[in-house]
Order: C-alpha cells, then sequence, then structure tokens
C-alpha cells in the first residue's frame, strides 16, 4: 500500500496498516488509528517515517503482539466501557513479570492507557503489605540504614504486630 | 475504580515460590522514578504508609507522588456510639483520593480514644468531635481524634448544646434546661489557661432554637457562625471581644426551605435544599468570602441524577448536613446515610464537580446508634504517628 505524501492534516484512512518490528525480529500490523494510541508512533506517522516497519528494539515479539492487541481494542468505536473494564482487568490478570514488561512497552511507546492499566495492577501488588514483605516480593535491596532500620522499626513496631 | 484481579500464578502467601520474592531477580522491574511514582499514585495513603518505610528512593518516591501526581485529599471521618453502656464508639474513613472505606483498627489492649466518653459523641464545624457530662467536657480536634483534651464541665446544665472551637477557645451555648437561668447563656473555655467564663448571651431571636437541632455552626479562627437551619438567620460570636454580630440573611434564594453553614478554605459555605421536604428541588451551594447575602455567590449546583439518587426511596428528605475542609465538602443526609455525596473544587478549572461514596456500613444502622461526621486533613504524617503511639491505623474494608 503506498504512502500518502499529503503533508495537509487529514483524517488517518480506517484501514491503513502500520507494520511494527520487535526487538526479535518478528512483525505485527496495526491498523493506523490504532497505532494513534501510541504517542511515540503517532509522532513517526505525522513525520511520515511509518511507510517501512518500524523497528522497536526494546519490546519483544512476545509484549508487542499484546500490545497490538491493547491498541486495536481500545481504538475500538462504540466499546461499552464496562465491557472494556472488564477486558482491560484480563488483559493484565497475567503473571508479573508480564505487566512489568507491559510497562517498560507502554513507557517507551508513550501509551498512556496501557501505563495506567499495568501500574495500577502492580499497585495492587504493593496494597495490605509490609515494608518487608514489599522489599521480598520485588526484590529490592533495604536502601536504610542499620541506625535509621532500627529507629524506624522502633517507631512503627505496634503496627505490625 | 476497576478492581483488578490478579492471578497470583507465582506467589503464595510467603512469598517463598521463587526465591526470595515473586519478582525474578533476572526480570527487570522497572519500579523506580516516574513509574515508580505513578504506580504509587494508584495506592490508597494508608498503604503508602508501609510503601515510604521500604527504602530512601522509595520514600522520595511517596513523596513526590502525592505531591505531584494524586494529592492527598480530606477523609469522611464517621464515629458510631452505642448509646447502651459501655457505649463503644467504632470509626470509619473515607479517602476520596482512592475512593477507599477503612475501618479504624484498635490495638488489643487499647479503646479507641473516644471510647472512654462517658456521655453521647457529637461532632461540630466539621473539625470538633466532643461529649458533655456534668462531670466532663470532653472534646478532640486533631485530624484523627486520637488525642482528647478534658476538661471540668460548663457551669449550666445543658442538653444538645452549640459548641464550636474558635482559635484557642471552646464556645458552648444555649442548649439549656429550662430551670436555668438562662437559656440563652454562652461560657468560653479557655484552652491554655483552662479557665470558664461567662459571656453575653445569645440574641433572643435564638430563644426557640437555640440548641444544636435548630442550628448549624461553623467557625474559623477568629468566629463562630450560627445559623437557624429552617430560616438562614445567621448570627457570629467573636469569644475574644465576648460579643455577637448580626444577624445576616444568608437565604440567597428564596426557594431554599433549610440550609447549613460550613467553611471550605477560607470561604463561608451554605448548603442548601430547595423546594420542599416531600418535593425537593435540588441541592445548592453558595459561597462568600466575607459575611452577608449580598456577597454570597452561586458555587454550583447538585446534577440531577444525584438529588433522584437523594430523594429515591423516601417520601421526604427534611434536612441535609455538611462537613468540609479545603476545596472539598461532603453532604449527607439522615434520609439515606448509606450515600455520601461530595463536591470537589477542581485546581487547573476552577470548577466544582460531584460525586457519591456508597457508604455500606451505614447500612446496618440500627436506632441503638449515635453518628457522628468530621472530615479531616489527612496525610503520612498523621497516620505514621496513629500507628506509632498505638492509637490506630486504618485498614482498608474488604469490597472498597
Amino acid at each position: 500500500m503506498s504512502s500518502s505524501s499529503s503533508s495537509s492534516s487529514s483524517p488517518p484512512c480506517p484501514k491503513k496498516m502500520i507494520t511494527l518490528k520487535s526487538s526479535d525480529g518478528e512483525t505485527f500490523e496495526i491498523e493506523e488509528i490504532a497505532a494513534l494510541q501510541s504517542k511515540t508512533l503517532e509522532n513517526m506517522i505525522d513525520e511520515n517515517c511509518a511507510s517501512t516497519p518500524i523497528p522497536l528494539p526494546n519490546v519483544k515479539g512476545k509484549i508487542l503482539a499484546k500490545v497490538v492487541e491493547f491498541c486495536t481494542k481500545h481504538a475500538e468505536a462504540g466499546a461499552d466501557a464496562e465491557t472494556l473494564r472488564a477486558w482491560d482487568a484480563e488483559f493484565v490478570g497475567v503473571e508479573h513479570a508480564i505487566v512489568f514488561d507491559y510497562i517498560l512497552a507502554a513507557n517507551f511507546l508513550e501509551i498512556p492507557t496501557l501505563l495506567d492499566l499495568a501500574c495500577e495492577s502492580v499497585a495492587e501488588m504493593i496494597k495490605g503489605k509490609t515494608p518487608d514483605e514489599i522489599r521480598k516480593f520485588f526484590n529490592i535491596n533495604n536502601a536504610f540504614s542499620p541506625e535509621e532500620e532500627e529507629d524506624v522499626r522502633r517507631q512503627n513496631q505496634w503496627a505490625f504486630e | 475504580m476497576a478492581v483488578v484481579t490478579q492471578k497470583r500464578t507465582n506467589l503464595d502467601d510467603n512469598g517463598e515460590e521463587e526465591g526470595a520474592g515473586a519478582v525474578p531477580a533476572s526480570s527487570r522491574s522497572p519500579l523506580h522514578g516516574d513509574i515508580l511514582e505513578l504506580t504509587l499514585s494508584h495506592v490508597p495513603l494508608v498503604d503508602l504508609v508501609p510503601a515510604a518505610r521500604v527504602s530512601t528512593s522509595w520514600s522520595l518516591a511517596v513523596s513526590s507522588s502525592l505531591r505531584h501526581l494524586r494529592k492527598p485529599k480530606p477523609w469522611l471521618l464517621v464515629h458510631s456510639q452505642s448509646t447502651r453502656s459501655p457505649h463503644a464508639v467504632s470509626a470509619r474513613a473515607y479517602d476520596p483520593r482512592s475512593g477507599v472505606w477503612m475501618d479504624l483498627v484498635v490495638g488489643h489492649e487499647r479503646r479507641a480514644p473516644a471510647a472512654k466518653l462517658a456521655s453521647a459523641l457529637w461532632s461540630s464545624h466539621s473539625t470538633l468531635l466532643y461529649g458533655v457530662s456534668p462531670a466532663t467536657l470532653s472534646f478532640s480536634s486533631d485530624p484523627l481524634h486520637l488525642a482528647w483534651s478534658h476538661a471540668s464541665p460548663p457551669s449550666a446544665w445543658r442538653v444538645d448544646p452549640i459548641v464550636a472551637l474558635v482559635g484557642s477557645r471552646l464556645v458552648i451555648a444555649g442548649g439549656a434546661c429550662d430551670f436555668e437561668d438562662d437559656p440563652l447563656s454562652v461560657e468560653v473555655y479557655d484552652t491554655r489557661a483552662h479557665t470558664w467564663s461567662v459571656c453575653a448571651s445569645m440574641p433572643a431571636t435564638l430563644k426557640d432554637s437555640s440548641a444544636s437541632a435548630w442550628l448549624s455552626v461553623a467557625a474559623d479562627c477568629r468566629r463562630m457562625y450560627v445559623m437557624e437551619k429552617l430560616t438562614g438567620a445567621t448570627h457570629a460570636f467573636d469569644p475574644e471581644a465576648g460579643a455577637w454580630l448580626g444577624p445576616y440573611d444568608l437565604r440567597p434564594d428564596h426557594d431554599v426551605f433549610y440550609s447549613v453553614i460550613g467553611f471550605a478554605g477560607d470561604r463561608l459555605v451554605v448548603a442548601g435544599l430547595l423546594g420542599n421536604s416531600e418535593d425537593v428541588k435540588g441541592v445548592k451551594l453558595w459561597g462568600s468570602m466575607a459575611v452577608g447575602a449580598d456577597e454570597l455567590e452561586e458555587i454550583c449546583e447538585m446534577p440531577e441524577e444525584l438529588v433522584k439518587e437523594l430523594k429515591d426511596g423516601n417520601y421526604c428528605v427534611s434536612s441535609i448536613s455538611m462537613c468540609s475542609r479545603g476545596d472539598f465538602l461532603y453532604v449527607y443526609s439522615n434520609s439515606k446515610p448509606e450515600i455520601v455525596f461530595w463536591c470537589e473544587r477542581e485546581d487547573e478549572s476552577g470548577e466544582w464537580r460531584w460525586g457519591t461514596a456508597r457508604d455500606v456500613a451505614a447500612r446496618g444502622r440500627s436506632p441503638g446508634q449515635r453518628v457522628a461526621y468530621t472530615c479531616s486533613e489527612v496525610g503520612i504524617r498523621e497516620l505514621r504517628e496513629a500507628a506509632a503511639t498505638g492509637n490506630g491505623r486504618f485498614v482498608v474494608m474488604d469490597g472498597s
């Protein structure tokens, strides 16, 4: 399909497809209208760089496939808010490591809806946990000095009995 | 807020499945900087207290997230007291920043501070909780009402007086029993000197409505304002001068049949029910930077769908109450205690928008219960102090 050479702001043709290439060489087609959910891709489309497959060296094929699925779903007209919410909940109802990959991809591609959804999902992992549980879960090294830690532990002892 | 269900495929209760944590050390965690702050903006304030203790960078991220992404918003605190001895008190709170309800949980050996009250629990002007008995006057005005002061009682025995904390002075007015000399007497307690003094009595026009059932109270740091809920007639009392001012007519719309006052930040706010109790036409808010009907400007009106919800299932709505702090107001009614309406002024646009919070626990309210509402600006510091002193911590309710 030949790319448009006009630089005026005409509405995107709904069936126009963009090709994306993942870090591991897989290619994916996405409707231009769905691709516009990504500010990064939107900029490229505006600047007419979208005629060749766009290389995305930061995103694996497995994840890019899901991102395309997300953007396509969210670009659908007439989606009922309740159904979309349920679909979103299922979308992030996956292994934590994959949700992290969604975050990294959404951040790189600047997709605010996906970023927000994935972050909210990670927030659920933080709720109801003690600091120690949070550190274990996310593999975080305690950055407090032993004195600071003792201080804080003493202050909050009751809270965690 | 959407509830996101999580398939916990690799985490058990101990978090010990994959070595130390559920997230393998090899996987890249994006949880730092902007992304950590964005994630934390979705975490309720009560859960940000432990999050801030995870590490220095998390502590900084919590502060930054609260300052720039999603600020804390005033909580609504609902205090329930059993009317039967030993007058057990329980509290729950609503955090509008995350849309969650929380129960106040007190440690085993302790009783909720308010439970030590031997008398009925009342609230006034959004920030004060108090109880008056022949032996003691007890009051609390800290954000979580965990610190209580106890003073000698006022000399006149009063039933349902109006009470207000104006600066460092606690004002008690009216509500005196028939056998007292002056049903309109006013006494002021200096919280620093711990002394009582008698002041100018309430204006004679208030003789038939000097109890808190008839009067709505607001207070700023200098004055107490009382409005007759049914007429809108408002008086102000300056405890330092010991003088009454007014009356002011704060009924800007003739269609209002019931109104209450409060302060939202520096603004004096009037909330009114329009129409009549059997056919409420609407709920409106007016505000003023000074006292006087000429200065009152309409702030906003409750959307029709919400007014319908208020009226739904009730043959009459005869009253509303209001609690407010800063740019946030809560409006609720005895006719429908399970719905709390809130109204917030948005920073950027200056527009006011409405919403609701379902107080599921209110549904089971029995006649043997007193309820008092207060509104507080609660931040991490207040929650930390409450946990540190062992006075209580808030736990998010299931299904919130």
